[in-house]
């Protein structure tokens, strides 16, 4: 065990003699490992230290924040001061109620494999890249260039309040890339596969080895040269877990986050109507649900809120939006613990965790024995969510589907369609479950570190593919 | 005292600062027998009005310090970052550059550039924009939310920012390198949307930076008036009809899937390890011949402008693509030694991490197609795309994403807004079939300047 002071024995001192009014601290210790080599050249061995506290006040109904980097008790102490002139200062056309009393996380809160994690020394993950670089590049002739990367991030965080809350997190997150570029006649195709987890390798590599990473990446990287474009037009689709982890996250994620949709997004004024197929429940979680070390994976969110399940929608009816203390109190129901900030010196924004669709009943092969005329998608690439319920996310390969028999390997493509109405579109869930974003991020002013998955789904879309 | 001439003081005093830790903790990183040491250490301050649903959520203040430390040993790299300041972190930072250096394989191209030179005088301080402070950020912020709630009441402002901030950064290295420069700016954007009964219009968003306050009052108004405009215009989307053939791109979306991967492919890097579709083409004809485009750290009006890159080289304005030829690549420290020539300065990145290789400012010339309605004339019937929202894979050049703020043409005017409407191709080969490029060159997110493109061959698949 390696013994650490508890962080929030300065941040209780501080808050001790803050006098009146709402006060939140938070300090933040985030230490990063990083390597990537491209091929056989190590282009990154990085170390990073990146730690400080971040301050939020509520006074006379308008927040304030401020941060330092020193973990002292005087410079947090002016940060303080520093929040309260902002909050003075601002004069909200609304003013912020006081946040109303809710149950507040206290204790100590470990993530599995911090300590392994943080004993494994450096060569062995500089061994790793370098033995899975070698072996993606020398998969096939074809490979012309091929590069890895591993990063961990240990996350140490403290968190107060002056109405309870005192919490001590600490967390590790490893991560894993491996991409392949594949040359024909001057093309370029390019494979590319991505791990990640909340916990130590053992939940890293609980799916696949990292040969087993490499090897697709190469294979995907060359098949892909020989592969056509799928034709564009709405088809019916069957999704890989990974893309419907994109599909909840895009789709339905973002516009049940309570500040869209407050700001009107296709969902406000949606709680109790039917938005989805009776086959689908969806929830977003901060804990790693049915499979252990989701990505997006926190104990506690960083407003000191314990952060368990929440579902979204259940059996096709939306029930609940995505909330934190303040958008809480506005629609008087209970903080769902999803307010995150990425570092000490961000503020906590509603963001997801873990979001997912809940497994069905139907093999992979049901579900492609069941359908005529389709594409089974697979490969994540970027999404994005617009206000009006329209999504997009993109796909690295696709797979004709006729008459219940799988083609060959087509290129990926964009997909897109509109939320709710996608989701009455389902007419098959898969009965296994995965967290399969990978390395993933989420981007919504600030990063967050995110994991979504599910089943296998059967649903129509639109597909983004070449026109004649 | 002016509240500038303050400004100006402790901002001298902060770049002093930096430039001393930065050369400390040089020091230390050569203490320990690395070879060669590098710092890039930077010092930030913020100030910043969130707003949310068009009212103020939250006031902010920032300040913050990186430390960048770079270290090569027999060919070895070793890198550490903290934000710590005090000599026991320092330390700690040099001693973990050092151990990573001695377990990682060596390589001959590693190393410090040599020579470059002075910086490029660029002007990025101000000392009006640098006094700026919360105050104003609260004001200014709360003036750029009414400009636009005020045009319409259907207009929804989901989210808007306005920061001051100004940086001192510095590059000292164990060569000699010792150069800073202090920078102060004004940015602002906003995500904004319509909403008319149950008509949800799609989002706009935009982004601006400013240097010079004198341009402040003008860039808030055009970002202004492209949210509102863009978002309203939204309202009321229907459908597109499925097609191949010409798309008019906005200077933004010409940007995201298009110019974006050529300037990836002209990294020297991507060359070098063969994920570059334009290895072994320089001095070849690679896109259309009216299509131009530059590289100008030079320009204090883009975000990216500055007068050294992140290994302290000086920069220059260089162009990639001269009428349609490859004329150059872009070059850092590493890539300039495996090819053998100097870098051009174009090591960017900052003090948390390796330097890496990309573009400061990238420049389109504009053209002879005119203004926006004669580029709408010359489309006739089709896409008007206004802002992607997709994936582009820099290596192959495929584009495939959704067309934003997306306008449907007939006889040349504006038919209806789209929606669920999707365009996909290839970036290098639509290079080649550009049919005109708009007469004016704009600024884009406040980093490029680019003019509004028509192109042939574009796939349109409507929903």
């Amino acid at each position: 065990m390696i013994d650490e002071p508890d962080p929030t024995d300065l941040l209780q001192e501080v808050l001790d003699q803050a006098g009146d009014g709402f006060v939140e601290l938070r300090s933040h210790r985030k230490r990063t490992r990083g390597l990537a080599v491209e091929k056989g050249r190590v282009d990154n061995a990085r170390t990073s230290e990146h730690t400080g506290v971040g301050v939020r006040v509520l006074v006379d109904g308008a927040w304030g924040f401020a941060s330092t980097d020193r973990l002292e008790a005087d410079a947090v102490r002016e940060s303080l001061e520093q929040a309260r002139r902002v909050a003075r200062a601002s004069r909200p056309a609304t003013r912020q109620p006081d946040l109303p009393p809710v149950e507040l996380a206290r204790g100590r809160f470990d993530a599995p494999g911090v300590e392994e994690t943080l004993e494994r020394p450096v060569d062995e993950a500089l061994e790793l890249v370098l033995g899975l670089e070698r072996a993606a590049s020398e998969a096939s002739t074809s490979v012309q260039s091929a590069h890895c990367s591993y990063n961990e991030v240990f996350e140490e965080k403290g968190v107060v309040t002056s109405d309870g809350a005192r919490a001590w997190t600490r967390l590790v997150r490893p991560e894993l890339s491996v991409g392949a570029v594949a040359a024909r006649d001057g093309e370029l195709q390019r494979g590319y596969e991505a791990v990640g987890s909340t916990g130590g390798w053992e939940c890293l590599f609980r799916r696949r080895t990292g040969e087993a990473l490499a090897e697709r990446a190469a294979k995907t990287a060359v098949d892909l040269l020989a592969a056509a474009h799928p034709e564009g037009g709405r088809k019916k689709v069957l999704l890989s877990p990974s893309l419907v982890g994109l599909l909840t996250h895009e789709a339905i994620g973002h516009t049940v986050e309570a500040d869209f949709v407050s700001a009107g997004s296709c969902a406000a004024g949606m709680l109790g109507e039917r938005v989805a197929s009776e086959l689908v429940t969806l929830c977003d979680s901060g804990r790693s649900e049915l499979v252990d070390g989701a990505g997006g994976t926190i104990d506690v969110d960083d407003e000191g809120v314990e952060a368990g399940r929440c579902v979204i929608i259940d059996q096709g009816r939306l029930v609940s939006y995505l909330h934190d203390r303040a958008s809480a109190a506005r629609y008087e129901t209970a903080p769902t613990g999803n307010a995150r900030a990425w570092e000490y010196g961000d503020a906590p924004l509603i963001r997801m965790r873990n979001t997912y669709i809940e497994p069905g009943q139907h093999t992979l092969e049901e579900l492609i024995a069941r359908t005529d005329d389709g594409l089974l998608l697979d490969g994540c690439a970027n999404g994005q969510a617009d206000a009006n319920g329209e999504f997009m996310f993109g796909t690295r390969e696709a797979y004709p589907i006729r008459n219940g028999q799988l083609g060959p390997l087509m290129r990926g493509a964009n997909i897109s369609g509109v939320a709710f109405d996608v989701l009455k579109t389902v007419d098959g869930v898969g009965d296994a479950f995965r967290w399969d974003l990978g390395a993933g991020h989420c981007g919504k002013g600030q990063p967050a570190k995110v994991d979504a998955g599910g089943p296998w789904l059967s649903c129509e879309v639109l597909v983004g593919g070449r026109q004649a | 005292m002016s509240t500038a001439t303050i400004a100006v003081e402790r901002a001298e005093a902060e770049l002093a600062e930096v430039e001393e830790r930065s050369a400390r903790l040089c020091e230390l990183g050569q203490a320990g027998g690395a070879e060669q040491a590098e710092v890039c250490g930077q010092r930030t301050r913020s100030r910043s009005a969130r707003f949310e649903k068009g009212e103020l959520r939250l006031g902010k203040a920032s300040d913050a310090t990186a430390l960048g430390l770079r270290v090569f040993d027999a060919g070895r790299l070793g890198f550490g970052h903290t934000n710590q300041t005090d000599g026991a972190a320092l330390e700690r930072t040099a001693d973990a550059a050092r151990e990573l250096a001695a377990l990682t394989p060596p390589d001959d191209a590693n190393g410090l550039p040599e020579g470059g030179g002075d910086p490029t005088p660029v002007e990025l301080w101000r000392a009006d924009t640098a006094a700026l402070g919360v105050d104003e950020a609260l004001e200014q912020g709360a003036r750029f939310v009414e400009r636009m709630s005020s045009r319409d009441p259907r207009i929804r402002i989901d989210e808007a920012t306005f920061t001051v901030g100004r940086s001192s950064t510095a590059v000292v290295n164990s060569l000699g390198t010792r150069v800073g420069a202090g920078d102060a700016w004004a940015s602002f954007g906003a995500l904004v949307m319509a909403v008319d009964g149950d008509d949800v219009g799609g989002f706009h968003s935009a982004w601006e930076l400013v240097r010079d306050l004198a341009g402040l009052e003008a860039s808030l108004e055009r970002c202004a008036d492209e949210l509102t405009e863009v978002a309203l215009g939204n309202l009321g989307a229907g459908s597109a009809e499925s097609y191949r053939g010409q798309v008019l791109f906005s200077p933004t979306a010409f940007l995201e899937a298009v110019v974006s991967p050529i300037v990836s492919a002209a990294s020297a890097i991507a060359v070098q390890r063969g994920r570059s579709s334009l290895a072994g083409r320089l001095g070849e004809r690679i896109a259309h011949e009216g299509l131009s485009i530059h590289d100008d750290p030079s320009d204090p009006e883009l975000s990216g402008a500055a007068g050294f890159d992140r290994e302290g080289q000086p920069t220059v304005r260089r162009t990639l693509v001269g009428a349609g030829r490859l004329e150059s690549l872009l070059y850092n420290g590493y890539a300039a030694r495996v090819d053998g020539v100097a870098s051009t300065g174009h090591a960017v990145g900052g003090p948390r991490s390796v330097p890496g290789l990309g573009s400061h400012g990238i420049c389109v010339d504009p053209g002879d197609g005119g203004e926006e309605e004669d580029l709408l004339d010359a489309l006739g019937k089709g896409l008007w795309i206004r802002r992607f929202a997709g994936t582009v894979d820099p290596i192959s050049g495929d584009f495939s994403g959704v067309a934003k703020g997306a306008r449907w043409i007939e006889g040349g005017r504006v038919a209806r807004p789209v929606r669920e409407t999707l365009v996909s191709g290839n970036a290098f080969e639509l290079a080649g079939a550009i049919v005109a490029l708009g007469s004016q060159s704009e600024r884009c997110r406040g980093s490029e300047r680019l003019p509004a493109a028509l192109i042939d061959g574009v796939s349109v698949t409507a929903g």
